[in-house]
């Protein structure tokens, strides 16, 4: 039977043309969906899967590195304490020294001062008595001659002097 | 009523190639779906941002499924040419809802996908065995049992063929007896408009689409949904042996 177009063929007739224009088109078919769909999505899916195991990764290093950081700081913290106490107490101990040194210092000056002055004031002292004597001398003299203008017996006046010498002995 | 029962219509021929209404519905999905990949995978991004992506995702993701629990991650190869027998027959039989004939109602294109079928069982039998061990699987477990299998072997092509055929083209016949009975109901009752060439039956108007529901919408897509499965279970048993 020659088929012309319009023609109906038979409900359950072969027809090879159509058998393989069949697998050619389910063949394009294939060829389509694998090279316009599933590549592409796969490629994207694949890449969004890659992207998120990624993503974790980086967020548990990330954390990795916080905690390593955390202690190491921690650390420090508690070695700089240590540190800062050793200061302390070795500038305290410095000081101590220092004030002892100081005092020490200021001591033994003012015992020098005080050395000082009473020497000085033992040489007033003799410059004084030395000087008070010169004057009771040259008062001596004075009145012995204030006695000498005026009638004094020699008695008397042996008496006098004799006196007087003494008193200034006793001074 | 007369094309109630027929084959595909002719629609040219080149030579002694003729080309029938089948082939030029297979060729109209063909370029549908082209148009369709083109449109959806237009500017995917890491992170979606269209809806049309998303789509395409969830197709792309639902067959890759499929065919990773069916045949394993080792056949994931096969996920287009599974995706492409799962379009052809969902599409070949839905486009009779918009009044062609349905692609899959002709036992050649059936016919076709299931020798295909057959031919990639024996390639992943004769791999996984080699050709004497596939020879000698015939006689399995003894030897007088070799005419079953050969028959169970060719069997398995010819029942998927008939299949989706038979319920694609039952759904058509039924339609079409349906639309003949209502025509004819509807003279009776002088239910039927003629204005010159344009004729119009009141009853069938919505009685139909209830028939479509279930032989086009529901069943095409449930035997596509069969026979993709089929493929996939006996490529993948075959590969595994």
């Amino acid at each position: 039977m020659i088929l012309a177009a319009g023609d109906v063929t038979d409900f359950l007739s072969i027809n090879l043309t159509t058998i393989i224009a069949s697998w050619l088109n389910l063949l394009i078919l294939f060829l389509v969906l694998k090279h316009f769909l599933f590549d592409k999505v796969n490629k994207v899916l694949e890449d969004r899967k890659n992207e998120v195991a990624e993503t974790y990764k980086r967020a548990d290093e990330a954390e990795e590195n916080a905690k390593k950081l955390e202690d190491d700081y921690r650390e420090r913290l508690s070695g700089a304490k240590e540190e800062s106490a050793q200061i302390i107490q070795a500038a305290t101990k410095k000081a101590q020294q220092r004030s002892d040194e100081i005092i020490a210092e200021a001591k033994t000056e003012a015992k020098g001062i005080t050395e000082n002055a009473r020497a000085e004031i033992e040489r007033e002292k003799k410059i004084a008595v030395n000087k008070i004597k010169d004057d009771i001398t040259d008062i001596a003299f004075s009145a012995a001659q204030a006695v000498i203008e005026k009638d004094l017996t020699s008695e008397d006046n042996e008496k006098l002097i004799a006196e007087f010498i003494d008193s200034v002995g006793e001074a | 009523m007369d094309d109630i029962g027929a084959g595909p219509k002719v629609v040219f021929e080149i030579g002694s190639i003729v080309i029938t209404e089948t082939v030029v519905m297979g060729w109209l999905i063909v370029a549908v779906v082209t148009l369709l990949c083109l449109w959806l995978t237009r500017g995917l991004k890491k992170v979606p941002d269209s809806k049309r992506q998303v789509v395409a995702e969830m197709f792309v993701k639902f067959v890759n499924d499929m065919v990773k629990k069916n045949m394993g991650e080792k056949l994931m190869g096969y996920s287009p040419y599974i995706g492409a027998l799962l379009i052809s027959a969902v599409l070949g039989a839905l486009i009779s809802m918009v009044g062609l004939r349905s692609m899959t109602a002709d036992i050649n294109v059936t016919a076709a996908w299931a020798l295909l079928t057959f031919v990639l069982i024996t390639f992943h039998k004769i791999k996984a065995n080699g050709f004497v061990g596939y020879l000698k699987s015939f006689a399995q477990p003894v030897a007088f049992i070799l005419p079953l299998n050969l028959i169970s072997e060719l069997a398995t092509p010819a029942s998927m063929a008939f299949r989706l055929f038979g319920n694609v083209a039952g759904g058509m016949v039924i339609t079409g007896l349906l639309y003949g009975a209502l025509g004819t109901a509807s003279e009776a009752l002088h239910l039927h408009f003629a204005f010159g060439q344009w004729a119009f039956s009141a009853l069938q108007v919505g009685i139909p689409a209830v028939l479509s529901i279930y032989f086009d919408l529901f069943s095409g897509c449930i035997q596509a949904y069969i026979f993709s499965m089929l493929t996939m279970v006996n490529v993948g048993a075959a590969a595994e042996e």
